[in-house]
Protein backbone atom coordinates (compact mmCIF):
# COMPACT_ATOMS: atom_id res chain seq x y z
CA UNK A 1 0.00 0.00 0.00
CA UNK A 2 0.93 3.74 -0.32
CA UNK A 3 0.01 6.31 1.34
CA UNK A 4 -2.27 7.11 -1.38
CA UNK A 5 -5.21 4.72 0.60
CA UNK A 6 -5.14 7.39 3.16
CA UNK A 7 -6.04 10.43 0.84
CA UNK A 8 -9.49 11.97 1.50
CA UNK A 9 -11.75 14.26 -0.01
CA UNK A 10 -10.78 17.27 1.65
CA UNK A 11 -13.39 19.64 0.25
CA UNK A 12 -15.73 17.32 2.20
CA UNK A 13 -13.82 16.70 5.03
CA UNK A 14 -13.55 20.49 5.84
CA UNK A 15 -17.33 20.93 5.03
CA UNK A 16 -18.02 18.68 7.68
CA UNK A 17 -15.60 19.38 10.15
CA UNK A 18 -16.62 22.65 10.27
CA UNK A 19 -20.73 21.67 11.04
CA UNK A 20 -19.37 19.38 13.54
CA UNK A 21 -17.61 21.98 15.80
CA UNK A 22 -20.23 24.66 15.51
CA UNK A 23 -23.35 22.30 16.55
CA UNK A 24 -21.28 20.32 18.78
CA UNK A 25 -20.53 23.61 20.50
CA UNK A 26 -24.10 25.46 19.96
CA UNK A 27 -26.19 21.77 21.32
CA UNK A 28 -24.20 22.10 24.42
CA UNK A 29 -25.79 25.24 24.81
CA UNK A 30 -22.04 27.23 23.76
CA UNK A 31 -21.31 30.11 21.44
CA UNK A 32 -17.25 30.66 22.44
CA UNK A 33 -14.27 28.21 21.72
CA UNK A 34 -11.15 27.40 23.54
CA UNK A 35 -8.02 26.74 21.84
CA UNK A 36 -4.27 26.06 23.63
CA UNK A 37 -2.25 26.95 20.47
CA UNK A 38 1.49 25.75 20.33
CA UNK A 39 2.13 26.70 16.97
CA UNK A 40 2.00 23.28 16.31
CA UNK A 41 0.11 21.79 13.06
CA UNK A 42 -2.63 19.92 14.47
CA UNK A 43 -3.65 23.17 16.88
CA UNK A 44 -2.90 25.30 13.78
CA UNK A 45 -5.45 23.34 12.03
CA UNK A 46 -7.96 23.24 14.48
CA UNK A 47 -7.50 26.96 15.12
CA UNK A 48 -8.05 27.84 11.56
CA UNK A 49 -11.07 25.14 11.20
CA UNK A 50 -12.78 26.63 14.97
CA UNK A 51 -12.17 30.19 13.22
CA UNK A 52 -14.10 29.79 9.93
CA UNK A 53 -16.59 27.52 11.97
CA UNK A 54 -17.41 30.29 14.69
CA UNK A 55 -16.30 33.75 13.67
CA UNK A 56 -12.99 35.23 14.91
CA UNK A 57 -14.85 37.29 17.60
CA UNK A 58 -16.19 33.34 19.16
CA UNK A 59 -12.58 31.90 19.12
CA UNK A 60 -10.17 32.49 22.33
CA UNK A 61 -7.00 30.97 21.42
CA UNK A 62 -3.52 31.20 23.35
CA UNK A 63 -0.41 30.71 23.36
CA UNK A 64 0.75 28.68 26.53
CA UNK A 65 4.82 28.94 26.85
CA UNK A 66 7.06 27.55 29.08
CA UNK A 67 10.66 28.76 29.15
CA UNK A 68 12.11 25.91 27.46
CA UNK A 69 9.44 26.19 24.82
CA UNK A 70 11.34 27.06 21.50
CA UNK A 71 11.33 30.09 19.32
CA UNK A 72 10.38 28.07 16.29
CA UNK A 73 6.98 27.43 18.19
CA UNK A 74 6.31 31.03 19.08
CA UNK A 75 6.67 32.46 15.94
CA UNK A 76 4.35 29.91 14.30
CA UNK A 77 1.94 30.68 16.78
CA UNK A 78 2.38 34.45 16.07
CA UNK A 79 2.13 33.21 12.54
CA UNK A 80 -1.45 31.53 13.24
CA UNK A 81 -2.49 34.53 14.93
CA UNK A 82 -1.91 37.07 11.93
CA UNK A 83 -3.24 34.28 9.75
CA UNK A 84 -6.78 33.78 11.65
CA UNK A 85 -6.71 37.54 12.05
CA UNK A 86 -7.11 37.06 16.03
CA UNK A 87 -4.85 39.50 18.48
CA UNK A 88 -2.12 37.78 20.30
CA UNK A 89 -2.68 36.51 23.63
CA UNK A 90 -0.13 34.29 25.97
CA UNK A 91 0.08 33.08 29.35
CA UNK A 92 3.74 32.17 30.41
CA UNK A 93 3.33 28.77 32.47
CA UNK A 94 7.26 28.76 33.45
CA UNK A 95 6.08 30.64 37.03
CA UNK A 96 3.34 27.76 37.79
CA UNK A 97 5.34 24.82 36.46
CA UNK A 98 8.97 25.81 37.91
CA UNK A 99 7.63 25.93 41.37
CA UNK A 100 6.72 22.40 41.65
CA UNK A 101 9.66 21.37 39.58
CA UNK A 102 11.82 23.05 42.34
CA UNK A 103 10.23 20.20 44.63
CA UNK A 104 10.89 17.37 42.50
CA UNK A 105 14.82 17.32 42.04
CA UNK A 106 15.57 14.12 39.83
CA UNK A 107 12.14 14.93 37.96
CA UNK A 108 12.88 13.46 34.50
CA UNK A 109 11.85 14.38 30.88
CA UNK A 110 8.38 12.15 30.56
CA UNK A 111 7.13 13.78 34.36
CA UNK A 112 8.43 17.05 33.27
CA UNK A 113 5.89 16.74 29.63
CA UNK A 114 3.52 15.67 31.66
CA UNK A 115 3.23 18.46 34.03
CA UNK A 116 3.59 21.03 31.29
CA UNK A 117 0.64 19.42 29.63
CA UNK A 118 -1.63 19.01 32.45
CA UNK A 119 -0.61 22.68 33.63
CA UNK A 120 -1.96 23.82 30.00
CA UNK A 121 -4.59 22.07 30.67
CA UNK A 122 -5.50 23.79 33.65
CA UNK A 123 -5.23 26.89 32.43
CA UNK A 124 -7.05 26.10 29.31
CA UNK A 125 -9.77 24.99 31.28
CA UNK A 126 -9.59 27.91 33.84
CA UNK A 127 -9.90 30.42 30.52
CA UNK A 128 -12.71 28.67 29.06
CA UNK A 129 -14.57 29.12 31.92
CA UNK A 130 -13.36 33.05 32.02
CA UNK A 131 -14.90 33.20 27.95
CA UNK A 132 -18.03 30.87 29.29
CA UNK A 133 -16.07 28.89 26.34
CA UNK A 134 -15.68 24.89 25.41
CA UNK A 135 -12.12 23.34 24.48
CA UNK A 136 -11.52 22.40 21.81
CA UNK A 137 -9.01 19.25 21.69
CA UNK A 138 -6.23 19.32 19.30
CA UNK A 139 -5.40 15.37 19.40
CA UNK A 140 -5.21 12.82 16.35
CA UNK A 141 -6.04 9.94 15.24
CA UNK A 142 -2.44 8.48 15.49
CA UNK A 143 -1.43 10.24 18.37
CA UNK A 144 -5.17 8.73 19.87
CA UNK A 145 -3.69 4.89 19.00
CA UNK A 146 -0.50 4.88 20.23
CA UNK A 147 -1.17 6.96 23.13
CA UNK A 148 1.46 9.76 22.09
CA UNK A 149 -0.20 12.17 24.42
CA UNK A 150 -1.00 13.37 27.99
CA UNK A 151 -3.99 11.81 29.99
CA UNK A 152 -6.10 14.15 30.84
CA UNK A 153 -3.30 16.77 29.71
CA UNK A 154 -3.79 17.69 26.26
CA UNK A 155 -5.89 15.00 25.82
CA UNK A 156 -8.94 16.90 27.81
CA UNK A 157 -11.13 18.95 26.21
CA UNK A 158 -14.81 18.81 25.33
CA UNK A 159 -14.43 18.44 21.27
CA UNK A 160 -12.27 16.48 18.92
CA UNK A 161 -12.29 17.44 15.36
CA UNK A 162 -9.12 15.73 14.50
CA UNK A 163 -9.49 12.60 16.15
CA UNK A 164 -10.67 10.42 13.12
CA UNK A 165 -7.98 11.99 11.29
CA UNK A 166 -4.41 10.63 11.17
CA UNK A 167 -1.46 12.63 10.95
CA UNK A 168 -0.59 12.72 6.98
CA UNK A 169 -4.56 13.11 7.02
CA UNK A 170 -3.94 15.95 9.32
CA UNK A 171 -1.62 17.64 7.02
CA UNK A 172 -3.26 16.89 3.97
CA UNK A 173 -5.75 19.42 5.27
CA UNK A 174 -4.14 21.75 6.75
CA UNK A 175 -2.58 22.24 3.45
CA UNK A 176 -6.25 22.01 1.73
CA UNK A 177 -7.14 25.03 4.24
CA UNK A 178 -3.98 26.98 3.21
CA UNK A 179 -1.79 26.83 6.40
CA UNK A 180 1.52 28.36 6.50
CA UNK A 181 4.01 26.54 4.26
CA UNK A 182 6.43 26.59 7.28
CA UNK A 183 4.02 24.52 10.30
CA UNK A 184 2.56 22.17 7.60
CA UNK A 185 6.22 21.07 6.81
CA UNK A 186 7.97 21.42 10.14
CA UNK A 187 9.00 18.04 11.69
CA UNK A 188 6.11 17.48 14.87
CA UNK A 189 6.98 17.97 17.88
CA UNK A 190 5.56 17.86 21.58
CA UNK A 191 8.34 21.06 22.31
CA UNK A 192 9.09 19.98 25.54
CA UNK A 193 12.92 20.18 25.15
CA UNK A 194 15.17 21.50 22.41
CA UNK A 195 15.25 19.20 19.09
CA UNK A 196 12.65 16.96 20.32
CA UNK A 197 10.47 15.45 17.40
CA UNK A 198 7.71 13.04 17.82
CA UNK A 199 9.22 11.08 15.11
CA UNK A 200 12.02 10.04 17.36
CA UNK A 201 9.88 9.61 20.03
CA UNK A 202 7.82 7.19 18.81
CA UNK A 203 10.71 5.41 16.59
CA UNK A 204 8.86 5.75 13.08
CA UNK A 205 7.84 8.04 10.97
CA UNK A 206 4.28 9.60 10.71
CA UNK A 207 3.99 8.23 7.07
CA UNK A 208 4.87 4.89 7.91
CA UNK A 209 2.99 4.44 11.09
CA UNK A 210 -0.28 6.00 9.68
CA UNK A 211 0.04 3.08 7.22
CA UNK A 212 0.05 0.71 9.52
CA UNK A 213 -2.43 1.93 12.02
CA UNK A 214 -4.81 2.10 9.02
CA UNK A 215 -4.15 -1.77 8.06
CA UNK A 216 -4.73 -2.46 11.41
CA UNK A 217 -7.18 -0.12 12.77
CA UNK A 218 -9.53 0.53 9.86
CA UNK A 219 -8.59 -2.91 7.68
CA UNK A 220 -8.26 -5.26 10.62
CA UNK A 221 -5.24 -6.75 9.03
CA UNK A 222 -3.25 -9.15 10.84
CA UNK A 223 0.13 -8.09 11.50
CA UNK A 224 1.18 -11.03 9.25
CA UNK A 225 -0.72 -9.71 6.63
CA UNK A 226 0.97 -5.74 7.22
CA UNK A 227 4.31 -7.15 6.92
CA UNK A 228 3.18 -9.10 3.40
CA UNK A 229 2.84 -5.98 2.28
CA UNK A 230 6.70 -4.88 3.29
CA UNK A 231 6.57 -3.37 6.86
CA UNK A 232 9.06 -4.39 8.95
CA UNK A 233 7.14 -7.19 10.90
CA UNK A 234 8.78 -6.25 14.58
CA UNK A 235 7.27 -2.29 13.75
CA UNK A 236 4.36 -3.60 13.42
CA UNK A 237 4.41 -5.66 16.69
CA UNK A 238 5.66 -2.45 18.40
CA UNK A 239 3.13 0.01 17.13
CA UNK A 240 0.34 -2.96 18.21
CA UNK A 241 2.19 -3.52 21.54
CA UNK A 242 1.44 0.95 21.77
CA UNK A 243 -2.22 0.48 21.19
CA UNK A 244 -2.56 -2.15 23.59
CA UNK A 245 -0.53 -0.86 26.24
CA UNK A 246 -2.40 2.86 25.83
CA UNK A 247 -5.86 1.70 26.26
CA UNK A 248 -6.31 3.28 29.04
CA UNK A 249 -5.88 6.24 28.16
CA UNK A 250 -8.92 6.05 25.57
CA UNK A 251 -11.52 4.86 28.26
CA UNK A 252 -13.08 6.54 31.34
CA UNK A 253 -12.20 4.27 34.16
CA UNK A 254 -13.69 1.62 35.32
CA UNK A 255 -16.36 1.73 37.85
CA UNK A 256 -17.17 -0.85 40.38
CA UNK A 257 -20.71 -1.93 39.22
CA UNK A 258 -22.88 -2.00 42.67
CA UNK A 259 -26.30 -0.91 41.44
CA UNK A 260 -28.53 -1.09 38.97
CA UNK A 261 -27.58 1.22 37.26
CA UNK A 262 -24.06 2.50 36.93
CA UNK A 263 -22.47 5.40 35.44
CA UNK A 264 -21.47 4.48 32.12
CA UNK A 265 -22.40 0.81 31.76
CA UNK A 266 -26.57 0.95 32.33
CA UNK A 267 -26.84 4.64 32.71
CA UNK A 268 -26.33 5.25 28.94
CA UNK A 269 -27.05 8.51 27.92
CA UNK A 270 -25.89 10.21 25.07
CA UNK A 271 -23.46 13.57 25.52
CA UNK A 272 -25.75 15.82 23.58
CA UNK A 273 -28.92 15.16 26.44
CA UNK A 274 -31.32 17.23 26.61
CA UNK A 275 -33.80 16.94 28.65
CA UNK B 1 -52.12 9.59 -11.49
CA UNK B 2 -49.34 12.22 -10.64
CA UNK B 3 -48.98 13.86 -6.88
CA UNK B 4 -45.90 15.59 -5.12
CA UNK B 5 -44.17 14.55 -2.26
CA UNK B 6 -42.19 17.01 0.18
CA UNK B 7 -38.80 15.55 1.47
CA UNK B 8 -38.00 16.87 5.32
CA UNK B 9 -34.46 16.74 5.25
CA UNK B 10 -34.78 17.40 9.16
CA UNK B 11 -32.37 17.93 11.81
CA UNK B 12 -34.01 16.40 14.82
CA UNK B 13 -32.95 17.94 18.56
CA UNK B 14 -31.71 14.00 20.26
CA UNK B 15 -34.40 13.30 23.17
CA UNK B 16 -36.34 16.81 22.81
CA UNK B 17 -39.50 15.93 21.37
CA UNK B 18 -41.68 19.07 22.34
CA UNK B 19 -38.99 20.85 20.10
CA UNK B 20 -39.31 18.23 17.49
CA UNK B 21 -43.29 18.27 16.99
CA UNK B 22 -42.92 22.23 16.67
CA UNK B 23 -40.59 21.82 13.67
CA UNK B 24 -42.35 18.74 12.06
CA UNK B 25 -45.72 21.02 12.34
CA UNK B 26 -43.31 24.04 10.40
CA UNK B 27 -42.50 21.20 7.76
CA UNK B 28 -45.78 20.12 7.52
CA UNK B 29 -47.49 23.52 6.88
CA UNK B 30 -44.56 24.32 4.86
CA UNK B 31 -45.42 21.38 2.37
CA UNK B 32 -49.24 22.06 2.57
CA UNK B 33 -48.53 25.44 1.17
CA UNK B 34 -46.36 24.42 -1.38
CA UNK B 35 -49.01 22.32 -2.27
CA UNK B 36 -48.14 18.80 -1.66
CA UNK B 37 -49.58 15.76 -1.21
CA UNK B 38 -47.32 13.65 1.00
CA UNK B 39 -44.79 14.75 3.32
CA UNK B 40 -41.84 12.11 4.20
CA UNK B 41 -39.32 12.47 7.33
CA UNK B 42 -36.17 10.60 8.40
CA UNK B 43 -35.94 7.78 10.65
CA UNK B 44 -36.97 8.64 14.36
CA UNK B 45 -37.80 12.12 13.36
CA UNK B 46 -39.83 13.29 16.21
CA UNK B 47 -36.99 12.00 18.93
CA UNK B 48 -33.58 12.21 17.50
CA UNK B 49 -31.35 8.99 16.88
CA UNK B 50 -29.00 8.73 19.74
CA UNK B 51 -31.17 8.23 22.27
CA UNK B 52 -29.47 5.59 24.39
CA UNK B 53 -31.18 5.40 27.95
CA UNK B 54 -33.47 8.42 26.27
CA UNK B 55 -35.35 5.94 24.63
CA UNK B 56 -37.51 5.25 27.49
CA UNK B 57 -38.36 8.96 28.43
CA UNK B 58 -39.38 9.29 24.59
CA UNK B 59 -41.75 6.16 23.49
CA UNK B 60 -45.25 6.87 22.91
CA UNK B 61 -48.03 5.51 21.36
CA UNK B 62 -48.78 6.89 18.01
CA UNK B 63 -51.85 8.36 18.79
CA UNK B 64 -50.57 10.27 22.03
CA UNK B 65 -51.77 13.56 22.67
CA UNK B 66 -48.18 14.96 21.32
CA UNK B 67 -48.63 14.11 17.71
CA UNK B 68 -52.41 14.99 17.87
CA UNK B 69 -51.55 18.53 15.84
CA UNK B 70 -49.71 16.09 13.47
CA UNK B 71 -53.15 13.96 13.15
CA UNK B 72 -55.09 17.31 12.69
CA UNK B 73 -52.65 18.28 10.23
CA UNK B 74 -52.85 14.62 8.32
CA UNK B 75 -56.51 15.74 7.02
CA UNK B 76 -54.56 18.27 4.50
CA UNK B 77 -51.39 15.95 3.75
CA UNK B 78 -50.23 12.40 3.98
CA UNK B 79 -47.38 12.60 6.97
CA UNK B 80 -45.08 9.75 7.15
CA UNK B 81 -42.71 10.71 10.36
CA UNK B 82 -40.44 8.42 12.90
CA UNK B 83 -40.52 7.91 16.43
CA UNK B 84 -40.03 5.70 19.15
CA UNK B 85 -43.47 3.47 19.68
CA UNK B 86 -44.47 2.43 22.80
CA UNK B 87 -45.62 -1.14 21.87
CA UNK B 88 -48.91 -2.18 23.69
CA UNK B 89 -46.68 -5.00 24.57
CA UNK B 90 -44.65 -2.33 26.70
CA UNK B 91 -41.57 -2.52 24.25
CA UNK B 92 -40.01 0.85 22.61
CA UNK B 93 -40.16 -0.18 18.58
CA UNK B 94 -38.46 1.93 16.09
CA UNK B 95 -41.29 3.16 13.98
CA UNK B 96 -42.57 5.48 11.40
CA UNK B 97 -46.13 6.38 11.42
CA UNK B 98 -48.09 7.10 8.60
CA UNK B 99 -50.90 8.93 8.72
CA UNK B 100 -53.86 10.17 6.20
CA UNK B 101 -56.80 11.67 6.34
CA UNK B 102 -56.99 12.48 10.30
CA UNK B 103 -56.24 9.31 10.19
CA UNK B 104 -53.14 6.39 11.52
CA UNK B 105 -53.16 4.76 8.85
CA UNK B 106 -50.57 2.38 9.63
CA UNK B 107 -47.19 2.08 11.59
CA UNK B 108 -43.78 0.50 10.48
CA UNK B 109 -41.41 -1.47 13.21
CA UNK B 110 -38.42 -1.35 11.98
CA UNK B 111 -37.46 -5.35 11.14
CA UNK B 112 -33.36 -4.84 11.23
CA UNK B 113 -32.03 -2.65 13.78
CA UNK B 114 -28.16 -2.52 13.31
CA UNK B 115 -25.98 -3.75 15.96
CA UNK B 116 -22.95 -3.44 15.46
CA UNK B 117 -19.75 -0.81 15.61
CA UNK B 118 -21.36 2.34 16.05
CA UNK B 119 -24.90 1.55 16.02
CA UNK B 120 -26.58 -0.42 19.18
CA UNK B 121 -30.37 -0.13 18.20
CA UNK B 122 -31.41 -3.64 19.97
CA UNK B 123 -29.63 -2.77 22.85
CA UNK B 124 -32.79 -0.54 23.18
CA UNK B 125 -35.32 -1.42 20.58
CA UNK B 126 -37.29 -4.06 20.02
CA UNK B 127 -37.55 -5.85 16.78
CA UNK B 128 -40.33 -5.57 14.05
CA UNK B 129 -41.57 -8.36 12.13
CA UNK B 130 -44.13 -7.57 9.72
CA UNK B 131 -43.40 -6.33 6.39
CA UNK B 132 -45.28 -3.09 5.70
CA UNK B 133 -47.35 -3.49 2.96
CA UNK B 134 -50.09 -1.44 2.88
CA UNK B 135 -52.54 0.78 0.69
CA UNK B 136 -53.16 4.83 0.47
CA UNK B 137 -54.44 7.02 -1.91
CA UNK B 138 -51.02 6.93 -3.44
CA UNK B 139 -51.14 3.29 -4.47
CA UNK B 140 -49.29 -0.10 -2.55
CA UNK B 141 -47.47 1.48 -0.49
CA UNK B 142 -44.46 -0.12 1.39
CA UNK B 143 -42.19 1.26 4.79
CA UNK B 144 -38.58 0.24 5.11
CA UNK B 145 -36.96 1.82 8.09
CA UNK B 146 -32.53 2.98 7.16
CA UNK B 147 -31.24 -0.49 7.70
CA UNK B 148 -34.16 -2.27 6.17
CA UNK B 149 -33.45 -0.55 2.88
CA UNK B 150 -30.14 -2.48 2.61
CA UNK B 151 -31.54 -6.00 3.16
CA UNK B 152 -32.93 -6.87 -0.79
CA UNK B 153 -34.97 -9.77 0.27
CA UNK B 154 -37.28 -7.58 2.43
CA UNK B 155 -37.49 -5.05 -0.49
CA UNK B 156 -37.91 -7.27 -3.59
CA UNK B 157 -40.56 -9.24 -1.39
CA UNK B 158 -42.35 -6.13 -0.94
CA UNK B 159 -42.19 -5.23 -4.61
CA UNK B 160 -43.78 -9.16 -5.16
CA UNK B 161 -46.43 -8.06 -2.97
CA UNK B 162 -47.48 -5.18 -4.91
CA UNK B 163 -45.81 -2.13 -3.27
CA UNK B 164 -45.21 0.95 -6.10
CA UNK B 165 -44.26 3.47 -3.82
CA UNK B 166 -41.64 2.81 -1.34
CA UNK B 167 -40.75 5.18 1.84
CA UNK B 168 -37.95 5.12 3.24
CA UNK B 169 -36.78 6.90 6.24
CA UNK B 170 -33.24 7.08 7.02
CA UNK B 171 -30.71 8.00 9.76
CA UNK B 172 -27.60 7.23 7.76
CA UNK B 173 -24.06 8.74 9.43
CA UNK B 174 -21.67 10.20 6.99
CA UNK B 175 -18.52 7.71 6.69
CA UNK B 176 -16.22 7.46 4.06
CA UNK B 177 -15.04 10.46 2.90
CA UNK B 178 -12.58 9.59 0.53
CA UNK B 179 -13.89 9.73 -2.76
CA UNK B 180 -15.80 12.36 -4.65
CA UNK B 181 -18.97 11.09 -2.53
CA UNK B 182 -19.20 9.77 0.45
CA UNK B 183 -18.55 5.65 0.31
CA UNK B 184 -22.31 5.13 2.22
CA UNK B 185 -24.37 7.82 -0.86
CA UNK B 186 -22.83 4.97 -2.57
CA UNK B 187 -24.43 2.27 -1.00
CA UNK B 188 -27.37 4.28 -0.87
CA UNK B 189 -27.63 4.68 -4.71
CA UNK B 190 -27.38 0.99 -5.06
CA UNK B 191 -30.51 -0.08 -2.77
CA UNK B 192 -32.31 2.81 -4.87
CA UNK B 193 -31.05 2.01 -8.30
CA UNK B 194 -31.60 -1.62 -7.08
CA UNK B 195 -35.14 -0.64 -5.77
CA UNK B 196 -36.34 1.27 -8.70
CA UNK B 197 -34.89 -0.14 -12.06
CA UNK B 198 -35.27 -3.63 -11.00
CA UNK B 199 -38.50 -3.57 -9.32
CA UNK B 200 -39.93 -0.21 -10.76
CA UNK B 201 -41.01 1.04 -7.76
CA UNK B 202 -40.95 4.80 -6.67
CA UNK B 203 -38.31 5.10 -3.68
CA UNK B 204 -38.53 8.08 -1.32
CA UNK B 205 -35.23 8.37 0.47
CA UNK B 206 -35.27 10.58 3.33
CA UNK B 207 -32.22 10.94 5.16
CA UNK B 208 -31.35 13.38 8.26
CA UNK B 209 -28.40 15.98 8.61
CA UNK B 210 -27.02 17.17 12.00
CA UNK B 211 -24.71 15.71 14.86
CA UNK B 212 -25.69 13.07 17.70
CA UNK B 213 -23.02 12.66 19.57
CA UNK B 214 -20.19 12.96 16.90
CA UNK B 215 -22.31 11.17 14.49
CA UNK B 216 -23.02 13.04 11.42
CA UNK B 217 -26.21 12.43 9.44
CA UNK B 218 -25.38 13.31 5.66
CA UNK B 219 -28.56 14.27 4.32
CA UNK B 220 -28.78 13.38 0.84
CA UNK B 221 -32.53 12.69 0.28
CA UNK B 222 -33.55 11.72 -3.02
CA UNK B 223 -36.57 10.64 -4.87
CA UNK B 224 -35.65 7.82 -7.39
CA UNK B 225 -37.77 7.28 -10.48
CA UNK B 226 -38.14 3.90 -12.06
CA UNK B 227 -37.49 5.88 -15.51
CA UNK B 228 -36.63 8.82 -14.66
CA UNK B 229 -33.22 8.00 -11.97
CA UNK B 230 -32.85 10.13 -9.43
CA UNK B 231 -34.94 12.89 -10.22
CA UNK B 232 -34.81 15.12 -6.67
CA UNK B 233 -31.28 15.02 -5.19
CA UNK B 234 -30.88 16.93 -1.86
CA UNK B 235 -27.39 18.47 -0.63
CA UNK B 236 -25.32 17.09 1.65
CA UNK B 237 -25.47 18.21 5.55
CA UNK B 238 -27.82 21.04 5.08
CA UNK B 239 -31.27 20.89 6.38
CA UNK B 240 -33.94 21.60 3.72
CA UNK B 241 -37.32 20.91 2.04
CA UNK B 242 -37.74 19.40 -1.52
CA UNK B 243 -40.21 18.97 -3.67
CA UNK B 244 -40.53 15.83 -6.04
CA UNK B 245 -43.38 15.12 -8.66
CA UNK B 246 -44.20 10.76 -9.09
CA UNK B 247 -45.70 10.11 -11.86
CA UNK B 248 -47.65 6.35 -11.15
CA UNK B 249 -47.18 5.63 -15.66
CA UNK B 250 -43.74 5.52 -14.44
CA UNK B 251 -44.40 2.38 -13.07
CA UNK B 252 -46.26 0.23 -15.58
CA UNK B 253 -43.63 1.33 -17.88
CA UNK B 254 -40.45 0.08 -16.08
CA UNK B 255 -42.04 -3.19 -15.33
CA UNK B 256 -43.58 -3.79 -18.95
CA UNK B 257 -39.49 -2.50 -20.05
CA UNK B 258 -37.77 -4.87 -17.81
CA UNK B 259 -40.29 -6.92 -16.29
CA UNK B 260 -38.59 -8.82 -13.21
CA UNK B 261 -41.99 -8.14 -11.03
CA UNK B 262 -43.77 -10.12 -13.72
CA UNK B 263 -41.26 -12.96 -13.74
CA UNK B 264 -40.92 -12.80 -9.85
CA UNK B 265 -42.26 -15.91 -8.11
CA UNK B 266 -41.68 -16.25 -4.24
CA UNK B 267 -42.83 -19.84 -4.73
CA UNK B 268 -39.26 -21.09 -5.70
CA UNK B 269 -37.76 -19.23 -2.69
CA UNK B 270 -40.61 -20.66 -0.42
CA UNK B 271 -39.78 -24.24 -2.41
CA UNK B 272 -36.10 -23.73 -1.38
CA UNK B 273 -36.89 -22.90 2.75
CA UNK B 274 -38.75 -25.83 2.98
CA UNK B 275 -36.39 -28.76 0.74
CA UNK B 276 -34.19 -26.79 3.49
CA UNK B 277 -36.38 -27.25 6.30
CA UNK B 278 -36.81 -30.71 5.68
CA UNK B 279 -33.24 -32.07 4.52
Amino acid sequence: MTTDALALNNTLVEDYLKRFVQEELHTSGFTEACIALSGGLDSSLVFKLAVDALGVDHVHAIFLPYKASSDESRRDAHTMFEFCGIPWQELDISGMADAYLALQPGIDRLRTGNLLARLRMAVIFDQSKKENALVIGTSNKSELLVGYSTWYGDMACALMPLGDLYKTQVRSLAHHLGLPQQIIAKPPSADLWAGQTDEEEIGVSYETLDQILFLLVDQRCSSAEISSQGFDLDLVHRVEHKILTSQFKRVLPPIAKLSQRTVGVDFLYPRDWRK
Amino acid sequence: MTYTVALAQVNPACGDLEYNVKMHVAQVEQACEAGADLIVFPELSLTGYMLKDQTFDVMRPADCPEFARLRELSRHIAICAGFVEEGTDGIPYNSSFFMDAGEICHIHRKMYLPTHGMFEELKFLGRGKELSVFDTRFGRTGIVICRDLFHPLEVSTMAALGVELLLAPSAMPARGFSGEELAIEQTVALALGSASTFLGMFVVYVNRVGFDDGLGFYGGSALSDPVGGITVSAPRFEAVQLLGTVDTAHIARQRYQLPIRREEDLEIVRHALEIRRNS
